[in-house]
Formats: C-alpha cells, structure tokens, sequence
C-alpha cells in the first residue's frame, strides 16, 4: 500500500477498505525488512500502533496526511520517547514536552513511527558520528547516506515511510537528500518552528520535510510551517499552501546559474547532468543565465566559525548536572563536568566545541565570530542582487556522489567541505530544496539544488515538480526486496 | 600557517570547552584543531569587516510580551531525567568546601 500515491491511500482510507493500522503494520515489516540499513535509533511501535488504533475511530475527512506513519529525527524532542541526537551523553533521555513541529504532525493525525539516526547533534556529513553507528545508503549499502540526516533520507530512499522530518543547519537536509534520491526541502529561517529542536547553531538550524516526491514534500510543510510563540524567531507569516504552484508552466522562469556551482569542485557526471536539465528547461521556455556571484566561495569559512561559535554555546547545557549522561563517583564539581564531556561526546564534537569556545573567547569573538556575521550580510545582499533579476538560483546539491562508508575520516575539514554548495543558503536563511535529476557512475543518485529567494518555497516547488514530471525517475532503489 | 598548536595551547582550549583531554589525546589535538584554526584563518583575508553591520537571520518586531502567568513544567517530571535527585533537588558534588 505505501507504494500507492498519496490519493490513492487516502481514498482507501476513506472508503475504510484499509484503516491507519495497516499502515502502521506495513511500515514496521519494511523496517524489519531493511534493519541492516540503521535508519532508526528508536522505535515507538507500541504507541504507533495505539494511536493508529484512536485513528479508527476518528473522521478520516479531507487531510491527505491522515493516518500516514513519519519518521522523526532524533534531534527533535518528543514526548515520553527517547531522543538522543545520537549522543552517548543523550542515551537515555527521554523528553517531557513536544517539539513544536511534533505538536503540529500529531494534530494533523500522522503517526510516529520512530527517531532516525543522525550524525552527532547533527555534527557531520555522513551520519558516521552517531553513537550508534551510521545509517547505509539503501543504493548501495558501502556508500553513505550523507547526513546529518542520514536515517531520515535513508528510511524514505527505502520506502519504509512517505514522510520524514530532518533539520538542516549547513546542508544536513539536502545533501542526504541528493545522495539518497529523495526530495528534501530547507525552508526559510524563520518558517518553521525551532521549539523543541535541540539546538547546534541557533541562527542556522532549520526543520524540515524529506520526501519521496515533491508533492508530497509539499503537503508536510503546510502541516509544520507557521510561526510560534515559543520561538522568537519564527515568522510572523500568513498560512499558505505550498502546493499552489505545483503543475504550473515554467515559461519565461528566470533562473540563475552560478558560475561557482559548476566550477571543478564539482565532478564532471554531476556538472554534466546540470547541465543537461539546464537544456531541457530551457526547451520549456525558461530563461536559464550562467552568473558570478560574489563571496559563494567563503561561505565554509563563515560556516565554520558561526555553527562552531554557536554550538559551543548551545552545548555548554550538557554539563552531567539536570540531564543526561553523568560521570560515576566524580571528585569534585569541576571533575564532574570534564569526565562527563569527555566521555559524553563524540570526537567531531569535542572538536568543534573546542574549536567554538576559542573562536568566541575575549578578543577573538571580534576578530572571527562578529567579522563572519558583518560578512554574511554582504553574501545574503549578494542573494537579494541576483533574485532582483532572477526567481530561482540551481546547481548541484553536492560535489561527488555519495562515497564509501570506509572513507578515512581523519581530517576535520572534510565534513565541511562536502556541503560547499549548501552551505551559502543557510548563510542567507533562504529556502532550498535537493530534486534528484540523475544518477552518476555505478547508478548512485544526483541532485539539483533549487532555492528560493526569503519565503518563496513555492516557486522551488513549482520548478522541482515540473522537473519531477519531466524526468520520470525510477527512484524505487530496492524493488526485489519489497512486497510491492 | 601552522601546522600544530602547542601543547599548552590544546589545554587551554580544552579548559575553555570543559573538556577534559588525556595525555595521549593531546598530540591528535593539536594537528586537528590547528587544521581547523587554519580554515576559519582565511576569514582575515576578507575585506569589508564593519562593526555596526551584523546579519540577524530575521527581523521581527522584539517588544516584550505581556508579563502573565503560564503553565511550568512539573518539577517531578523535570527530575525524572536528572542523573541524581533527592526529593525535588538534584544532587551535585559539594561546591563549597566545608573548610572556607
């Protein structure tokens, strides 16, 4: 059944010839059957399987997402279910409120069906920092699935859900999104509520939908976008359907093509197939323009300074004191927090935070973390100049496709540097969206990076599903292993 | 550039991040963190630092809301995910020595 278009299970359910409970039932069996791949740290299946039980008794009505089982990152807090971020110093805990966007998911009848695996608090670019090992990529289970959201890409590129949450601070949506073959959309800062994310890098993190198609992606952001009393910085903006656009023309879309993004930092299969969507579109009468833009090739070195500067202080909270892991029989008070840090963490973590706590001491806040925000207002003036002539910016999502699970990971630059081309959004707190367009050698996925300018994911939309309908990818990676 | 930072240097950032770091961690320390000080370097090389001008990924109104009062969180709930807890206190180490 989940293999069934979205309209097609909502009338079913409709017509009451399958309740949510099967659902529910099919999720877990293509869970169990794709075990191996380490999409889940937590599975919630008794309350799944409760809740899709209340769902019986309720009018299924107009809302496409009635019933349909989510999986849920674990760097979003949820209710009486564990949440770790994929932490030894988060184990075992269990939070006693909702995430903002949980609230929202469960008020619109969805059912959680686990937490998925992750790069450390979100810290990486293959979700091989977790504590509990790194989630396959379900096209190859040598590869990565990239990350941070790496068990949410990996458990929709499965099929073992329609829907998943992810958050993205530097690219952690979208490039698994790209090396998976799914649809994974950042929205603007500010769209969606960050109550309840635990938080790496406040003026970065953004949650949201991981998909397999672009309608789809769509429908979850009308579910969680909205502004919150609870986060200060969520939007004061007017409810809309991000779907509106959806099956519109493109003829005479204006979009940019930075000169940066197909530049040989990019592999030539990946330029390649830019530029063979660059040629369709054009066929379809948009205007596609080669452009230079200024500062695309210092956004790492910003990166690194703002999400280290702000994680080091997000993560002060984790001292073994109110929550969390805690050192056995430590000495003293300061003995406590130092045990605890350095047995609660992860290397990449214990890096950054590091790195973070230097770059934001005495004078050095000035010199890096005060210079890099002054230097983020002109490449987010940068965005502003290109999108007065142009209503979308593309390239590619990533530089390689995904790579072995066996890559060395002893230099420290390298999860960076995997997200250059993501990077530069987040920086300008614009919306971006990954659309798989291809598939490079050995059939590993390719994707095109879409953004918007501030709050226009619906264009992104628009673009990406007319680009979906064109290409008519098969993007189902394991079809022999399912009972379809 | 750099290719390591002293060790002293690894201590004191470690001291700064409440991270304790081993003996034989040190040496790995100070070849990755200078491999990062390294990278963050390059914002020197980028003109057009200006004090007054820093980006807020959003601008919103920030008057403060009404002052009223709202659902806390219960304190047994809160204690449950303390490490140590004695009635609705967490426990630490002694901060203070008996001696002072």
């Amino acid at each position: 059944m989940l293999d069934k278009s979205i309209q097609e299970i909502h009338e079913a359910l409709k017509n009451k010839t399958i309740k949510p409970i099967d659902l529910v039932e099919e999720a877990f069996d293509r869970i169990e059957k794709s075990k191996e791949l380490n999409a889940y740290i937590t599975l919630n299946k008794e309350e799944a399987i409760k809740k899709a039980k209340e769902l019986e008794e309720k009018e299924v009505g107009n809302n496409l997402l009635f019933g349909l089982p989510i999986a849920v990152k674990d760097n979003i807090i949820t209710k009486d279910l564990k949440t770790t971020c994929a932490s030894h110093i988060l184990e075992n805990f269990v939070p006693i409120y909702n995430a903002t966007v949980v609230d929202k998911i469960e008020a619109n009848d969805m059912i959680i069906i686990g937490k998925t695996n992750m790069d450390e608090f979100a810290m990486g670019s293959s979700s091989r920092t977790s504590y509990f090992g790194a989630p396959k990529n379900p096209w190859n289970k040598e590869k990565i699935s990239g990350g941070s959201s790496g068990g949410s890409a990996t458990t929709i590129a499965s099929r073992d859900v329609l829907f998943a949450l992810g958050t993205d601070t530097g690219g952690s949506i979208r490039q698994p999104a790209s090396y998976t073959g799914i649809v994974g959309m950042k929205p603007t800062y500010g769209r969606v509520s960050r109550y309840g994310l635990v938080a790496f890098a406040s003026s970065l993190d953004q949650i949201g939908p991981m998909t397999r198609n672009v309608y789809e992606n769509a429908l979850l952001l009308n579910a969680i976008a909205g502004a919150d009393d609870k986060d200060l910085t969520s939007a004061d903006k007017e409810p809309e359907d991000f779907t509106r656009l959806i099956g519109k023309d493109i003829k005479g879309m204006k979009i940019a093509l930075p000169n940066y993004f197909m530049s040989d930092i990019v592999t030539e299969e990946i330029r390649n197939e830019v530029e063979k969507t660059k040629k369709l579109l054009e066929e379809n009468g948009a205007i596609v323009d080669y452009v230079n833009m200024k500062y695309l090739d210092k956004a790492v070195t910003l990166y690194q300074i703002i999400a280290m500067g702000e994680a080091s202080s997000n993560l002060a909270r984790f001292d073994g004191i109110r929550y969390g892991y805690r050192v056995e029989n430590p000495k003293d008070i300061d003995d406590l927090y130092l045990e605890t840090r350095k047995n609660g963490f992860g290397k990449e973590v214990k890096r950054r935070i590091m790195v973070g706590s230097y770059l934001l001491s005495g004078e050095n806040a000035k010199i890096y973390y005060n210079k890099a925000l002054s230097i983020r207002d002109d490449m987010k003036k940068e965005f502003d100049r290109v999108f007065k002539n142009y209503d979308l910016i593309i390239g590619p999502t990533t530089t390689t496709t995904a790579y072995d699970l066996t890559d060395p990971m002893d230099d420290p630059s390298k999860s960076f540097m995997d997200d250059v081309l993501v990077i530069p959004v987040n920086m300008a707190g614009l919306p971006g969206l990954s659309l798989p367009i291809g598939f490079g050698k050995n059939h590993m996925p390719i994707g095109l990076h879409i953004i918007g300018n501030s709050f226009d994911e619906s264009t992104i939309y628009q673009l990406a599903s007319f680009l979906e309908k064109q290409l008519n990818l098969d993007l189902y990676p394991r079809k022999d292993d399912k009972n379809v | 550039m750099k290719d390591k930072l002293t060790k002293e240097e690894v201590l004191h950032v470690a001291h700064l991040a409440r991270i304790k770091v081993d003996e034989d961690e040190i040496e790995k320390y100070q070849v990755e963190l200078q491999k990062l000080l390294n990278d963050v370097d390059k914002i020197k090389e980028v003109e057009g630092y200006d004090e007054e001008r820093m980006i807020a990924p959003w601008s919103k109104d920030t008057t403060p809301r009404e002052d009223e009062a709202k659902e806390m969180l219960n304190p047994k709930e809160v204690l449950k995910n303390a490490p140590k807890h004695s009635g609705n206190y967490i426990e630490v180490p002694i901060v203070i020595s008996e001696e002072a």
